[in-house]
């Protein structure tokens, strides 16, 4: 079975943005995989004037929220770097490992890669020379905040789109529905960046530790 | 063979209620719910559980394609026509509703009216109705989204082709695919831009003056070009079944700005012209009558102006305070003449203040081309400057444009104004100026403005109607403009003019002043009589000032002696001067007549020009000459 791959448009985000937009492109693909039966539900964004639908599952949304829970730690460690999350579909196999032993093998046919570039975060307070500037940089920047939102709700969109063609293009990969209770018909995972490296937890204990960095006390 | 007719039937099956599950999607979210907020409202709140799929009864219907739909009651009126038959396409219309506004709350439809299906025969025209509004309480329909659910059978010969391949295989494979393109039908109607209109209409428990309806048929009614460059489309892929293949894709409009950025705004030309030139939006006028001119309530133009002034005209209003001095209302302002209402009002408030004052300077720039006949100075520079300088001028400061060139407009375009066709404002035209500007004779929201702007104009003494007078003002605006520094000082010191002047300089030199300038201007010259003053450094009316110089340096014709040529000179220059009053005033005497007859008597003038007069000089010059030798000679022979 042949795996697709779908990257989706980067999406420039501040860091007060990243939950929402990453809730809503984490749904908007689960609700696509989630041939259960569904009762759709729709959610209206609260900073953008966009509305996605959620499979209504608790489990995919508790560990949703997790995950962006954990994103956002990372991009509080990792601040100014792209990032990426991915969320893959898989199907379970048994695999006979060894004469006596089974394994349960995970076999991908989706991944879904959602690349943020998360700003930085302005600094109001760094440009404090001029008392003209710094009403100017205000206004400036309140302009251009919401020029910036408009082009991000425009982006999101487009990536939303972006999901629906590929949903559309590709449906030939997607396994039969396996005949299991609940709106989740496929097993999925959500990998965040640090996520993958195990020593994520402890490098993190041991910073608090070593600096009590401000930001994770925080 | 019987399990493939099964299958087929099965087909046929899933097909149907593709259809139905796909109409059902589509008027989920574009019809408005009326009161009750169903299940889908709720639960986003109360119960997100996934199990509430178990709770909330499940109904057969949900069960296809594993998609729990609200209940929505036009699809399933509409579905019936879609069991008989899978091979007609669907066509869902999606319908944005206006009413044309006439804020009579008791003739507001209600929504659930708006939101009923439309017969065919009220779609007939798929785009506004009222393109050219039609009257009042029509409403307008344009189509905003098309969606055609289509089942294509494919040619015989391929048929059977899928046989080979375990039927049930392929059938769930077929539903698989349906249900994924159904769930991408669920995303993309909320992410289409008329979500956002049927979002409005639930949220909002106000009135609005639109709405949506939807119509089903199985015919696609075609677009005209228009509307098609204003669609988009947006294809779903085509699921193949064993015999064909299911398609589904919308047209859509991708810009709803005009529905959806002001909501509760009703826009509709029609109301406009009744806005335009209100006086309400300018508290400095003064328009005595005015409610009584209006037909319609007096809470009309209020809710007009609110809305109106907030939008677009906030930049208008100092363009038409540009008069705020009580002395022009006098009795000029009671001269006012029916026919001058009938072009807008000084500060058109559709344009903003720069927009309006260049166009106007432009008019009075054209204006002034036939000024340099007037000008006794054979050089054309001067009036060319004198417009540049009137337009940067005017760029800055907003009022005194209107002074000068309304009257000008009027004089030139009355009848095209007359014929609804307004000079800027392109957008507006035409509505807001429309019929019901035009005949409204005595409309006295204008008056207000025009009279302001007569009593301006036609200061000079004559009270005639200003668009009248307009070729001689502007040429003496020209022949003035340049020492009008100079000499308004004195001519205005009297205080109806400070006013004025302290608006604006330019103003002075257009309107009444020109005669008494004209004056100053002989008197500051004549006593001066080396002609080396005066030469082209102040350009008309200095000019003015060297032909009359010129005139009382000439050698008298008579063969008297010096004393009675000053004489005569000064006499001279009264008649020069006497022509000039004559061509001043001639305007005042031929008031009631058009612009030709002040026309011809300056065209009089005109053909006097400083050469002419210099030619002429000189000839008497020789003549005098001449005569003086024969004089003198036969006087010696004698």
């Amino acid at each position: 079975m042949n795996c697709e791959v779908c990257h989706l448009k980067e999406l420039e985000v501040e860091h007060f943005e990243i939950r929402e937009v990453v809730r809503c492109i984490l749904h908007t693909i689960i609700f696509h995989r989630a041939l259960g039966l569904v009762r759709p539900k729709e959610i209206d964004l609260e900073l953008f004037e966009i509305t996605y639908v959620q499979c209504g599952d608790l489990e995919v949304e508790k560990k949703i929220e997790e995950k962006i829970e954990q994103f956002i730690g990372w991009v509080e460690k990792h601040p100014n770097k792209k990032s990426q999350i991915c969320l893959s579909f898989y199907e379970v196999k048994n695999k006979q490992v060894s004469w006596f032993s089974k394994q349960m093998e995970r076999i991908y046919w989706e991944h879904w890669h959602i690349n943020l570039n998360v700003a930085q975060q302005p600094k109001v307070h760094s440009v404090k020379s001029h008392n003209s500037k710094v009403v100017d940089t205000g206004e400036n920047t309140l302009e251009e905040r919401s020029i910036r939102r408009a082009s991000l709700e425009a982006s999101l969109r487009d990536v939303l789109f972006q999901i629906i063609r590929f949903v559309n293009d590709k449906k030939e990969h997607v396994p039969p529905i396996p005949s299991r209770e609940g709106v989740i018909s496929f097993p999925y995972e959500i990998t965040i960046p640090s996520s993958s490296d195990s020593a994520f937890g402890m490098d993190m204990i041991k910073r608090m530790l070593q600096t009590g960095h401000p930001t994770m006390l925080s | 063979m019987a399990s493939s007719h099964s299958d087929s039937a099965k087909m046929e099956q899933i097909i149907t209620e593709f259809f139905a599950k796909s109409l059902h999607i589509i008027l989920e979210s574009r019809t408005p719910y009326i009161s009750s907020r169903n299940f889908g409202g709720e639960q986003i709140v109360s119960s997100p559980s996934s199990s509430s799929s178990s709770s909330s009864s499940v109904r057969p219907r949900d069960k296809w394609f594993n998609l729990a739909l609200r209940e929505s009651p036009e699809a399933l009126e509409n579905l019936d026509l879609w069991r008989q038959s899978n091979l007609e396409p669907m066509v869902v219309d999606v319908v944005l509703v206006k009413r044309a506004i006439k804020w009579d709350p008791a003739n507001f439809y209600p929504k659930a009216e708006l939101s009923k299906n439309l017969s065919s025969k009220e779609l007939h025209s798929n785009c506004w109705n009222s393109d050219q509004e039609e009257l009042g309480n029509e409403r307008s329909e344009k189509i905003i989204e098309r969606w055609i659910v289509q089942y294509e059978v494919r040619k015989a010969k391929d048929a059977g082709k899928g046989s080979k391949r375990s039927s049930s295989n392929i059938l769930s494979s077929i539903y698989k695919k349906l249900m994924l393109l159904l769930r991408s039908l669920y995303l993309t109607v909320r992410l289409l831009p008329a979500y956002k209109i049927f979002r409005d209409l639930n949220l909002s428990g106000q009135i609005r003056s639109f709405s949506l309806a939807h119509r089903v048929s199985s015919f696609v009614e075609p677009f005209t070009r228009r509307e098609d460059a204003e669609m988009q489309r947006f294809g779903f892929a085509p699921v193949d079944t064993s015999c064909g293949r299911l398609c589904l894709s919308v047209l859509y409009r991708s810009s709803l700005s005009d529905v959806s950025s002001e909501p509760s705004t009703p826009m509709s030309p029609q109301l406009i012209p009744d806005y335009v030139g209100s006086p309400l939006a300018d508290p400095l006028k003064r328009f005595p009558s005015l409610p009584l001119s209006r037909g319609s309530p007096s809470s009309l133009p209020f809710s007009r102006r609110h809305s109106w002034s907030f939008d677009q005209f906030r930049a208008s209003p100092p363009s038409m305070t540009f008069s705020p001095s009580p002395t022009h209302s006098e009795p000029y302002a009671s001269a006012s003449n029916p026919r001058s209402c009938r072009f807008p009002p000084p500060g058109l408030p559709p344009h903003p203040p720069e927009v309006s004052h260049i166009h106007k300077d432009n008019v009075s720039f054209d204006e002034y081309y036939p000024s340099p006949t007037f000008s006794p100075s054979p050089s054309p520079s001067p009036p060319i400057y004198v417009p540049g300088s009137h337009v940067s001028k005017a760029l800055i400061r907003s009022e005194s444009a209107p002074v000068n060139i309304p009257a000008t407009k009027f004089l030139n375009s009355s009848m095209l104004f007359k014929n609804q066709n307004p000079p800027p404002s392109p957008p507006l035209k035409g509505t807001r100026y429309g019929p019901s500007v035009a005949d409204k004779k005595a409309c006295p929201s204008r008056d207000g403005a025009t009279v302001d702007k007569m009593s301006f104009v036609g200061r000079d003494d004559i009270g005639r109607p200003s668009g009248l007078k307009i070729s001689s003002e502007s040429s003496a605006n020209i022949s003035y403009s340049r020492n009008s520094c100079r000499s308004f000082q004195d001519d205005f010191d009297e205080p109806e003019y400070t006013c004025a002047f302290d608006v604006d300089e330019d103003d002075v030199t257009d309107p009444g002043s020109r005669s008494d300038l004209f004056d100053k201007g002989r008197h500051e010259h004549d006593p001066l009589q080396s002609g080396s003053f005066l030469p082209i450094r102040k350009s008309p009316d200095a000019a003015v000032g060297a032909l009359v110089d010129m005139l009382n340096k000439a050698p008298p014709l008579h063969q008297d002696v010096s004393n009675l040529a000053t004489a005569s000179q000064a006499s001279r220059s009264d008649t020069w001067s006497n022509s000039f009053h004559e061509y001043c005033q001639t305007p005042k005497a031929i008031s009631a007549q058009d612009g030709t007859s002040s026309v011809a008597s300056s065209a009089l003038l005109a053909s006097k020009t400083t050469a002419d007069a210099l030619e002429e000089l000189k000839g008497y010059k020789e003549m005098k000459n001449l005569l003086l030798s024969q004089g003198g000679t036969v006087g010696h022979r004698v």
